[in-house]
């Protein structure tokens, strides 16, 4: 008969094969390949990333996310002049520093971003191909540390990217209400980077529990934008320390430096305090769950 | 070698599949039969770790699929030609399929020539159609040169050149002494395809034996006779010490004219009686046989008559087999 399946021929394969040496009899399938091995973390962490480009949503998303960053480093950075011009005294914010105009903006540009974390685990609901997923990774924690670890890899320099694009459209437009030292610029450039890998971390574990698209994103905009808000203009004090404990405020305190009601590191461990509980919560689930 | 040790899974106190116990052995073709709602594909998403059982546990070369540290190498499963993201073209779907278990990437071209896709193997699958998505599962199942295969219906949407194409792959892996486990709802093609059957229905075990061992222990095994004088062998046979059944097919016909009769041939359908038997019966009284044959019951009642009682979601009409 023809050789059908396209694969080696197998001279040794009979019925018992099977059954004597389990592991033993696996050498000339897994031989192959100049003695590949693979597999594991590190070829779940590589399929991951193979899925990830392979998507034009991708693309999509980072293109988004710098031209949204562009915008918004652009507005921030012109309003900032304009109030220091302006008849207005009350408004006027001096001279402030450029790199924190981009760090200004990561405020909504996160949101593209985080819509790219999501997507990497709840696309794979909608389309049923997480099934095909965990036939690849069958381990629930590994497959979701792949993505964490993709996410983190992605997110960081893009972040860092971002944060030189704002930095860079915000200082023709500051003028002489800008100030540009190397050493903060690279400080809050670096900061805004860790906080989106960070997020983006943290709300693929909240997709990973909800697995929809529209709740994820839902959750993400109400815990990282709406809560904190309406916490801090709440009259409560109690309500403020709940505010400064949630993951948005804690990454602004981190990238504002010091002058929060904490440390920037504090604000740092708080944030991956989050991730690492999100992505907790998210391997439970998922092992509890049938896909 | 797929084995399962009183798989069970209950959703709320409905049980999908109940106890099933039975091993898949290799160098077969096993065909899993079973109504719609059966369980067929609950079984296979548990031995694939996807579904965790309620009881019992399903076993690949005996370590559960979890455990298989490149399961893809091991085990080649399609299950639904579907669960392939649109966006992604078959060869990255492939590619990343490849990375994940240390597979050589060569290995992706190669599928894609084995199932023929190597022409639109950068389009996305989102505009593949059916039986092309069905081929990209089976290029993906192929792929990390497994010893164990599972298809859950693999020839849905494929032309007739593409169901035998599967045919003949899923004869050549087996004869390649691979473990091959092919769940289907078309009869004819299991009767041509598989050496083994396992039947299930409500979740519970049915059958699992030789394809003509099912075919053989159908009670709709009969011989067929035609004679001249059926109604004189029709009394000799029912004075026969065996539980056998007569019916005169052609009763009818025969009705009052007995020359006409005499020359047309009566036929009587026998079951339950050895044709052996009813061939030295003809002798001794010496009726004339025009013809003596046996008539085999097709895999389709077989499996009709072992499911009858076990069909989830029936068609309202009562499961009763005509003549």
């Amino acid at each position: 008969m023809a050789n059908l399946t396209g694969l080696r021929a197998r001279g040794d394969h009979n019925g018992d094969r099977e059954n004597d040496g389990d592991r033993g009899g696996n050498g000339g399938a897994h031989g192959r390949g100049g003695g590949a091995v693979g597999g594991g973390l590190p070829g779940a962490v590589a399929a991951e990333w193979t899925k990830l480009w392979s998507l034009r949503s991708t693309w999509w998303a980072l293109f988004a996310a710098f031209g949204v960053m562009g915008l918004m480093s652009a507005i921030l950075a012109t309003s900032t002049a304009s109030n220091n011009t302006n008849a207005i005294t009350t408004d006027d914010q001096g001279v402030v520093q450029v790199s924190g105009i981009a760090v200004g903006a990561t405020d909504l540009v996160q949101f593209v971003l985080i819509a790219l974390a999501i997507l990497m685990i709840t696309g794979e609901y909608a389309t049923g191909s997480i099934r095909t997923t965990l036939q690849w990774v069958p381990l629930r924690d590994r497959m979701l540390a792949a993505k964490a670890a993709v996410t983190a890899a992605v997110m960081l320099p893009a972040g860092v990217a971002l944060g030189v694009l704002g930095t860079a459209v915000a200082e023709p437009l500051l003028g002489r209400w800008g100030r540009l030292s190397a050493g903060d610029a690279v400080a809050d450039v670096l900061a805004v980077g860790v906080y989106l890998a960070l997020t983006c971390v943290f709300i693929l574990g909240v997709g990973t529990v909800l697995r929809s698209t529209a709740g994820a994103l839902t959750t993400a905009f109400l815990l990282l934008m709406a809560v904190p808000m309406l916490l801090v203009n709440s009259s409560v004090k109690a309500l403020g320390y709940v505010a400064d404990a949630l993951p948005s405020t804690a990454g602004r305190h981190f990238m504002a430096g010091e002058g929060g009601p904490y440390p920037p590191a504090v604000g740092l461990l708080i944030l991956a305090a989050w991730a690492v509980a999100s992505l907790a919560l998210g391997t439970v689930v998922l092992r509890r769950r049938d896909a | 070698m797929i084995t399962l040790r009183g798989l069970t899974k209950r959703y709320g106190d409905k049980a999908a599949v109940s106890d099933l116990s039975l091993e898949i052995a290799p160098g077969k073709v096993t065909g899993f039969l079973g109504p719609n709602g059966a369980g067929k594909s609950t079984t296979m998403r548990m031995i694939l770790g996807l579904d965790r059982p309620t009881a019992g546990e399903a076993l690949i070369g005996g370590r559960p699929y979890a455990a298989l540290p490149r399961p893809l190498t091991e085990v080649g499963a399609l299950l639904d030609a579907k669960a392939v993201h649109p966006g992604r073209s078959a060869r990255a779907h492939l590619t990343a399929m490849a990375r994940s278990n240390g597979i050589p990437v060569r290995r992706v071209d190669e599928v894609l020539e084995t199932v023929g896709l190597t022409a639109v193997a950068g389009r996305r699958a989102g505009s593949f159609s059916l039986g092309m998505g069905q081929r990209l599962g089976i290029a993906g199942a192929l792929l990390g040169d497994p010893r164990v295969l599972m298809f859950d219906e693999p020839v849905n949407g494929l032309d007739p050149d593409g169901v035998l194409w599967v045919r003949r792959l899923m004869r050549s892996l087996a004869a390649e002494g691979r473990t091959v486990f092919v769940s289907s709802h078309l009869m004819s093609e299991m009767q041509l395809t598989a050496d083994q059957l396992v039947v299930i229905g409500k979740g519970r075990l049915l059958a699992d034996a030789p394809v003509t061992e099912v075919i053989a222990a159908s009670s709709r095994n009969a011989v067929r006779i035609r004679t001249p004088r059926p109604g004189e062998l029709a009394a000799r046979l029912a004075a026969e010490p065996m539980p056998l059944q007569v019916t005169r097919s052609d009763a009818g016909e025969l009705a009052g004219d007995g020359e006409r009769a005499d020359e047309r041939a009566g036929e009587l359908i026998v079951t339950g009686a050895p044709i052996e038997r009813i061939g030295m019966i003809c002798h001794e009284i010496g009726v004339p046989l025009y013809e003596l044959s046996p008539q085999e019951a097709s895999l389709e009642e077989a499996y009709m008559e072992l499911t009858g009682t076990s069909v989830e979601y029936g068609a309202g009409a009562p499961q009763k087999a005509g003549v």
